[in-house]
């Protein structure tokens, strides 16, 4: 369904100055552009190249993280190595077209407490990825414990995504 | 051509060849023939995919003759019905047939052919409630057209939808968590077939997936719940009849890899051909064409 990325009216207090940085970001021009120009490649296209790393992110995580547990145990991890720089690649798009996202709305996101979920559990996923590098490919572990922590930080993640519109529309 | 001219075309095809494969599942069950017996799950397996858009292309057909005076609404309700019931068949069978053969010659078929017969009898009662709501020259003179009772899916599927306010959004979140899986997967297993990967054999990354299979049956499922609550949302709309074209082909593509290799094959040093290689990058982008038609749909297809 099409959701508009202006904004909602009712927003948790947030500090006067904090609410200045956010005002000033979202009336940029940029963000401007992004939220009023209505071209597809503006707001849909970043949208989309924010699915797409994420897809291609969490996606190869999640399959790594099966093998981890078990699944296809037969894969060698050294053959799996060269994923890792799809994974970065896709943490950095999404990163990059997530700022700008923000900063299009910048205002309503920072009171949208489903915000502050997902990146939280965007931020233990991404370390979890980064200990699977460090502790299970490059080190003696199994990776089992972290492999579930990834799988359930990256669900987290996915459904704070998900349900931020919603949150915004009935919560706030 | 119309999306209801594309539904005359389409609705042939699961009954038409859910015979064939069915015929071909039987011959090779009395020639024991492998050949025979693959090529009858590869049907069932393509029919499951060309299934979903002869459904979705009737729902599409239903808004275009719903204000005729001479169509029946109770008729074509009753076949949306049968049809949803039939279509729900068909997945369970195609998602057999494709684990029969991604795990050829551990399987037993006799459970497919149950099935498979049991989906045959659902489509053909499906087609042939079909044929009463536009010929009339089918029915003795004077009787009206049968409006047989079947149990109301169409409407129950729609009902919990749009009943339950929670179901859209949980909808939602697992329409990602299956697309993630699919993806994830289906890149590590096409980035194998073009060398991206290497030092690991197709037999053994094949074994993951099964969970691409996992997520794309979580994605049919979310998807036909969001279809059922809000049908003309999605047949008005021209992404999304792109985006169903794309996953018809994308899903088949899932055959190569599956049927490259069987298990215990293969060594870790083994180099696709040069089809493999064109059918995985193919894959992938198609996979990507999907989410993008996805992420587009509201702002492109709907004028």
């Amino acid at each position: 369904m099409l959701r508009s990325p202006a904004g909602v009216e009712d927003r948790l207090v947030v500090p006067e100055e904090m609410d200045s940085i956010l005002a000033q970001l979202e009336q940029s021009g940029l963000a401007t552009w992004i939220r009023e120009s209505g071209v597809l490649y503006g707001y849909p296209l970043i949208l989309f190249l924010h699915t797409l790393g994420l897809s291609t992110l969490a996606g190869l995580s999640t399959a790594i993280d099966l093998r981890l547990l078990g699944i296809g145990r037969a894969i060698p991890l050294k053959s799996l190595e060269k994923t890792f720089v799809l994974m970065w690649t896709g943490l950095a798009l999404t990163a990059a077209t997530g700022s700008l996202l923000f900063i299009s709305d910048a205002q309503k996101h920072a009171s949208n407490p489903a915000f502050f979920l997902k990146l939280f559990f965007v931020l233990l996923a991404v370390t979890a990825l980064a200990l699977t590098w460090t502790r299970v490919f490059r080190g003696p572990h199994s990776g089992k414990i972290v492999a579930t922590l990834s799988l359930v930080c990256w669900f987290g993640a996915l459904s704070a995504g998900r349900l931020m519109a919603y949150v915004a529309e009935f919560v706030l | 051509m119309n999306l209801a001219h594309l539904h005359l075309l389409l609705n042939h095809f699961p009954t038409v060849g859910l015979a064939i494969a069915l015929g071909l599942l039987l011959a090779s069950l009395l020639k024991k023939s492998e050949d025979l017996q693959q090529a009858s799950f590869v049907g069932f397996f393509l029919l499951g995919l060309v299934a979903i858009p002869a459904y979705l292309t009737g729902s599409a057909a239903q808004v275009v003759l719903q204000d005729q005076p001479d169509v029946s609404r109770q008729v074509m309700a009753a076949h949306q019905d049968a049809a949803l019931l039939a279509l729900i068949l068909l997945e369970l069978t195609g998602f057999a047939a494709w684990i029969a053969l991604w795990r050829f010659r551990r399987w037993h078929p006799i459970g497919i052919l149950v099935l498979a017969v049991v989906t045959f009898g659902l489509m053909a009662s499906a087609a042939n409630i079909g044929g009463h709501i536009r010929h009339p020259e089918i029915l003795a003179a004077g009787t009206a057209a049968p409006a047989p009772g079947w149990p109301r899916t169409a409407a129950a599927g729609a009902a919990f939808v749009v009943d339950n306010p929670w179901v859209w959004p949980i909808a939602e979140v697992f329409h990602f968590v299956g697309l993630c899986l699919l993806f994830g997967v289906v890149l590590l297993v096409n980035l194998r077939l073009l060398g991206f990967i290497k030092g690991v054999a197709f037999a053994d990354v094949n074994r993951l997936l099964p969970w691409a299979m996992v997520g794309l049956g979580i994605n049919i499922v979310t998807g036909m719940l969001f279809f059922l609550a809000s049908p003309e949302q999605y047949t008005q709309n021209y992404a999304f009849v792109w985006k169903i074209a794309l996953i018809l082909v994308a899903g088949a593509t899932l055959l190569y890899p599956t049927m490259c290799v069987q298990a215990g094959e293969g060594s870790p040093d083994d180099r696709a051909p040069l089809l493999g290689k064109v059918i995985a990058a193919g894959s992938i982008c198609l996979w990507i064409g999907v989410i993008f038609l996805g992420r587009f749909l509201p702002y492109l297809g709907s004028e």
